[in-house]
């Protein structure tokens, strides 16, 4: 039996280490994650290709039926062109979320996605976007 | 194209071909008036969507770390229909003095940037003036001159951003369609500067 006057022996958990801290995840850890329960947890899996500008439209004569409710509605959203960026705000979907769900789509023959290059527009394309901007009154 | 549907039928219109998107970046500080230069010119009333961004701090003491974090920012939207086969897109991005963007994502494919600036918080908008140089990305200064008044001259202006000469520095009212037109007109000239050099070479 310890017989150190020093220490008292009702509370002995008062020598022991202190407890371990509970892990470190960081504050914002479920806030980034939370979105992503949309797409299972995926947030890594986007087409970089697919932009915020990049057109989506729905294949025609595809159902929505049977997709989860934000799959159907972007189906249904894309009925006539739109950009992913509209189709995030429209129905309020972190853009990343948008992006997976509009690449899943892609796979399974829902939307058509109509991806560009990434080579700066030509002189052209520019000119018309110059003549169009001058044409606002 | 793969496929031309007929004009008339609605029940294709789902397959007609949607517009050329093409994009301009409209960069700047808290409150200078990102959302009112997208609202004035965009024939919708401006989205908000939110997106990750990666971000570097600068300027800040940073013991460890690679000083990269990323963080979830808002971004303001609207468009232009140049035409129907052609779409002028406008992401308004905050960039705060004390982070640096990593907006590789955005600019990817962009014709170039305005970045707006309020001449009383003139450092607000460093980090997008350094990445936009860096990227190589045309891009031009937009003064924000709430109510015509420039509390400095351009020279002023230019002398404090240290941009090169050939970064064009205008001043311009956010809240005017015509004004802030001009100004994307800039822009779209920079831009154009751009792909005709790269035609050549």
């Amino acid at each position: 039996m310890s017989t150190d006057p020093e220490i008292p022996g009702v509370r002995p958990f008062l020598r022991g280490p202190a407890p371990a801290s509970p892990p470190e995840t960081g504050p914002d850890a479920a806030a980034v994650l939370r979105p992503f329960v949309i797409t299972s947890g995926r947030t890594a899996a986007a087409d970089p290709s697919i932009g915020l500008e990049t057109q989506v439209s729905t294949m025609p004569g595809v159902s929505p039926d049977r997709l989860s409710p934000e799959r159907r509605a972007i189906v249904q959203l894309c009925r006539e062109p739109l950009s992913v960026a509209e189709i995030s705000a429209r129905l309020r979907l972190h853009f990343g979320v948008a992006r997976i769900l509009v690449g899943d789509l892609r796979a399974t023959g829902h939307l058509d996605v109509h991806v560009m290059d990434d080579e700066f527009p030509d002189p052209d394309t520019i000119l018309r976007v110059i003549s169009g901007l001058r044409a606002l009154s | 194209m793969d496929y031309a549907p007929s004009p008339d039928s609605h029940a294709r219109a789902a397959t007609a071909a949607p517009p050329v998107p093409v994009k301009i970046i409209v960069a700047g500080g808290f409150g200078v008036g990102k959302t009112t230069t997208v609202g004035a010119i965009s024939e919708i009333a401006p989205l908000t969507t939110e997106a990750e961004m990666t971000m570097e701090s600068v300027g800040v003491d940073d013991p460890g770390g690679t000083g990269k974090t990323t963080t979830t920012i808002a971004m303001d939207f609207g468009c232009v229909t140049i035409d129907h086969t052609l779409k002028l897109y406008l992401f308004g991005t905050p960039g705060q003095s004390r982070f640096a963007f990593m907006w590789d994502d955005l600019i990817r494919g962009a014709l170039g940037a305005l970045v707006v600036v309020d001449t009383s918080r003139i450092d607000d908008c460093y980090p997008a003036v350094d990445y936009f140089e860096r990227a190589g990305l045309p891009f031009a200064v937009g003064v924000n001159t709430f109510n015509g008044q420039l509390g400095y001259n351009l020279d002023e202006v230019r002398w404090a951003l240290a941009v090169r000469d050939d970064v064009p520095i205008v001043p311009f009212d956010a809240r005017f369609r015509g004004s802030v037109r001009d100004a994307l007109l800039v822009v779209l000239d920079q831009a154009l500067h751009k792909a005709v050099r790269m035609r050549q070479s």
